[in-house]
């Protein structure tokens, strides 16, 4: 058995069900990411696990021992574990008091509490903190201290719910880094929540998405990624470019889809006349004024639609018959002269095509 | 309006000359609500946590129940105490009627509603995620609430000054539970009444200022010892 | 779920059952008594000490506002508690609720001034051992004009009066009566019936007549804010009569003789009473020269006479005055 395990979690709130038939297996000593959309129930199964509310159906095993049910020490249970929450909760004293917490309720004695404390504080870079107040500290701040009072006990399970949404980019690095090397040190079993694919990738061992309360797919980030299981994942890890078509020809592992009459050559051992939907990501698409002579298989000659900035990226529109959604870097767009109602050459592998049976028919 | 200033001047003269009659009545009241908050508090703080913290079928009900009990006539209050103190009462050979313990005793009943449904209020006011910090920090039931009792630390003080200014404006209950009598059971609001019926008002009135004046000084303490915490 | 909630409710009941049991025993003393029997009355007073003040019994007596008001109480208070070694609560009420208290046996004795419900308080077994101390008189006052024309009539002629001018024009002829059911809202439905009128009709009759439900010195003032006429006794009226703005206007009549008495509260009767030794010292050290002197003298200073009569040396004259054993025979 994992060291975490859920059988058949379910979780009703009246006639919804927040979670259906869940079955998670996080083994000892690895980062695993639950990821989904908001409202997948990504928050619901990491109170469960932390038995802050109680399952409506199902059970969880943790180290071998099934920790729901009305048998068992709640507390005991919990103190093996810690978690850290959405939003970043401090206690009104002072920051050494809120990460001294956790050791005040077991009944530490003082003198381990002064070490240990302070020095999570200079592991988690607010040492010389120890006498603020929580309350003045910015989220990000909060944050860490949320962390830093979430190990500070020890635990052989770290949950974290979305620890890091809204918060600045550096401080994300951070706190990503944190969770990396008390994992690395310690050996600490981590569980944690996203909404953020590519902090997914950064982070995680391996991955899982929950969606609509269900656990649709689990493997490695790269799996995930680029494998999504149905056309609702591929969309969540970024797969944009839904297309639909119908495979005309089947060859030596390469096919050739139709969509709306115009040719794409794609990856995929499914064979001719199967329906399917084929993905393109954004940034697998290369444009450039005049027909390419690259090795990408696939070469279209499109009209630019819209063209719109976002940071240093530039997302382009573009009517190849079919509408294609394109990334490339603001500085190319410039390089290229891009403009609306242009001419341009749209090119991707086949490789860069991913190919899946259609979920209708 | 001339009473009003008479007022003032002879409420400042009681209190430089240490008037011993006043005195006595004054620390009498103050000893008397002191005692009346601290025993409700005892009940009711832990009471209302509990209920806060738990959720349980009814718990709408409850809570319900308790703020319909805040108009608490104090008369009605005042009448069913005396009829089970009274010495022809159940309770009659405790001897309790016309004593200090029976103005405590109608006066804790009287605030107890009050202070369970706002100590509720004031914790409802903490952040859930406290709650949640504290039980996956490895807080047991006890030492979470306490953690939300702390965090609402002010909201809660907030509680027990009005509770306490409750009681130390009780008029009703405490003239029938305790019967005016001078040098015994004689508070500042029995004597107010007293002297109001006697038709010295400008007496009447100092002895409310200098009521005032005990329950500003009790809040402004109250105050400051929680800043320091 | 509700399992663990009532372990945890078990958990905390009990130290709050201990604190309660702790408070309990704190605030009543370990060991609450039971009534004692009449046969006891012999025996010292054993009365159950109140912890919180230790030592000295107390000695309840409920006396009525009016005597209470003038301040005659702070006089003779801490003169008692000297020579009796007790401390003397009094607790203040209205003639009824006073007797009230006593058939409860809340007080220990009664000191009131209705001939009428004393009697029947006496013959339902309640009260014994009763006493005179001290008389003096009511008057009807007003406003000066006197709008009714009641001036030096008989109290039955003058209430008359006020009741056909207030039927007539209630804004220019008002009542007010104390309506509390004190000795002297006792004496003001002698007067009305002596008049010729039904209480109950009168009662009803019309906004001139007003209950007000308070106190002999807050009618008083409220008669003066307002206008009309009120029956007061002689000793709250003067010590109010500076306060106020109401003449005295009828002051002379047989119905007007206020005798106050005190009555021991009968232990057989009511059990819980108490302190019979007590108040007998009581009841005669009322009678006694002492006191009878100090009364005497009391207001003279600021009133120019004094607030009550005393009985003692054959103050009062007049027909329904007390006879001599009620004012001088000690009791046993």
């Amino acid at each position: 058995m994992a060291f975490l395990q859920t059988v058949d979690l379910e979780q009703r709130a009246g006639a919804a069900v927040l979670l259906n038939k869940v079955n998670l297996s996080v083994e000892r000593g690895e980062i695993f990411t639950v990821i989904g959309p908001t409202g997948a129930g990504k928050t619901t199964l990491l109170r469960l696990i932390n038995l802050l509310d109680r399952p409506s159906a199902g059970d969880i095993y943790f180290d071998g021992e099934k920790i729901t049910g009305s048998s068992g020490n709640v507390v005991q249970v919990r103190r093996r574990m810690a978690m850290v929450f959405q939003k970043p909760a401090v206690f009104n004293s002072t920051v050494y008091e809120n990460v001294a917490y956790p050791l005040k309720v077991r009944g530490y004695h003082e003198k381990t509490d002064r070490t240990r404390v302070y020095g999570l504080l200079d592991t988690i870079g607010l040492g010389g903190y120890a006498k603020r107040k929580a309350k003045t500290l910015s989220g990000g701040e909060a944050q860490r201290v949320a962390l830093a009072r979430a190990v500070v006990s020890k635990p052989d399970l770290l949950l974290l719910d979305e620890p890091t949404a809204n918060l600045d980019p550096g401080t994300v690095k951070m706190i990503e880094r944190l969770v990396m090397d008390f994992n690395r040190e310690r050996g600490l079993t981590v569980i944690m929540s996203t909404h953020d694919m590519q902090q997914a990738q950064r982070v995680a061992g391996r991955v899982g998405v929950l969606m609509n309360g269900r656990l649709v797919q689990v493997g490695r980030p790269g799996d995930v990624f680029f494998s999504p299981g149905n056309a609702r994942i591929a969309g969540f890890v970024g797969m944009r470019n839904l297309l639909k078509g119908h495979i005309v020809h089947s060859k030596s592992g390469i096919v050739v889809v139709d969509v709306d009459g115009r040719d794409i050559e794609a990856v995929s051992d499914l064979p001719a006349g199967t329906a399917v939907e084929i993905f393109i990501r954004p940034e697998d698409v290369v444009l450039s004024k005049l027909a390419s002579d690259s090795s990408a298989r696939n070469d279209l000659r499109c009209i630019i639609r819209s063209l719109s900035s976002n940071g240093p990226l530039c997302t382009v529109i573009v009517d190849c018959g079919f509408p294609l959604e394109v990334l490339i870097t603001g500085k190319s767009a410039v390089e290229l002269e891009l403009s609306q109602g242009q001419e341009i050459y749209t090119s991707f592998k086949a490789s860069a095509v991913r190919v899946l049976p259609s979920m209708q028919g | 309006m001339q009473e009003i200033w008479r007022a003032l001047v002879q409420a400042v003269n009681l209190i430089v000359s240490l008037d011993t009659e006043v005195v006595q009545i004054s620390l009498r009241s103050l000893y008397i609500s002191a005692a009346s908050i601290i025993i409700a508090a005892l009940f009711c703080v832990p009471i209302g946590s509990l209920i806060h913290f738990h959720d349980f079928r009814g718990k709408r009900v409850v809570i319900n129940v308790i703020q319909t009990f805040y108009s608490l006539p104090t008369v009605v209050v005042g009448l069913l105490v005396f009829l089970f103190i009274s010495r022809s009462g159940p309770l009659g050979g405790l001897e309790l009627l016309f004593t200090p313990a029976a103005i405590i005793i109608g006066q804790v009943i009287l605030i107890m509603p009050m202070l369970t449904g706002m100590t509720i209020g004031a914790l409802s006011g903490v952040d859930k995620t406290i709650r949640d910090t504290a039980l996956s920090s490895g807080a047991g039931t006890a030492q979470a609430i306490r953690a939300i009792l702390f965090e609402a630390r002010f909201a809660v003080v907030g509680v027990l000054i009005l509770g306490f200014g409750r009681a130390i404006s009780e008029v009703g209950a405490a003239l029938m539970l305790g019967g005016n009598i001078r040098g015994y059971t004689r508070v500042l609001t029995t004597a107010i009444s007293l002297e109001t019926q006697r038709g010295d008002l400008v007496l009447s009135l100092a002895l409310g200022i200098i009521l005032i004046g005990i329950a500003m000084v009790v809040s402004v303490i109250m105050n400051i010892l929680l800043q320091r915490y | 779920m509700k399992t663990l909630l009532i372990n945890r409710i078990r958990r905390i009941s009990i130290p709050i059952v201990i604190t309660c049991l702790l408070l309990g025993a704190i605030l009543t003393g370990c060991a609450p008594a039971a009534p004692q029997p009449a046969a006891t009355e012999n025996a010292s007073d054993q009365v159950t000490t109140f912890p919180i003040i230790p030592g000295t019994p107390r000695f309840k007596i409920a006396t009525t506002t009016s005597l209470y008001d003038t301040g005659l109480w702070n006089y003779l208070e801490p003169m008692f508690e000297k020579k009796a070694g007790v401390k003397l609560d009094i607790v203040y009420a209205g003639t009824g609720v006073a007797l009230e208290y006593g058939r409860r046996g809340d007080v220990d004795a009664v000191v009131v001034h209705d001939p009428a419900a004393e009697a029947k308080f006496i013959a339902d077994g309640y009260g014994i051992n009763k006493r005179s101390f001290a008389f003096n008189h009511f008057l009807i006052a007003g406003p000066a004009d006197d709008p009714a024309g009641i001036k030096n009539l008989t109290p039955e002629q003058a209430f008359k009066k006020i009741y056909d001018a207030g039927m007539l024009d209630p804004n220019k002829v008002k009542f007010i009566s104390r309506g509390d059911n004190s000795g002297t809202h006792s004496k003001e439905k002698l007067i009305w019936q002596a008049a010729g009128l039904k209480y109950e009709d009168v009662q009803k009759s019309g906004p001139w007549y007003v209950e007000a439900g308070k106190g002999m010195g807050p009618c008083l003032l409220m008669a003066s804010e307002q206008g009309s006429y009120i029956l007061a006794d002689i000793s709250t009226f003067l010590a109010f009569k500076s306060k106020v703005n109401v003449a005295p206007l009828v002051e002379k009549g047989d119905l007007f003789l206020n005798v106050y008495d005190v009555i021991e509260i009968n232990p057989e009767k009511v059990k819980t009473a108490k302190m019979l030794p007590t108040a007998k010292a009581f009841t005669n050290w009322l009678m006694s020269d002492e006191v009878q002197d100090l009364i005497a003298g009391y207001g003279v200073a600021e009133y120019g006479r004094p607030l009550f009569n005393p009985l003692k040396g054959g103050g009062c004259a007049e027909a329904g005055c007390p006879k001599l054993e009620d004012y001088t025979v000690q009791v046993q």
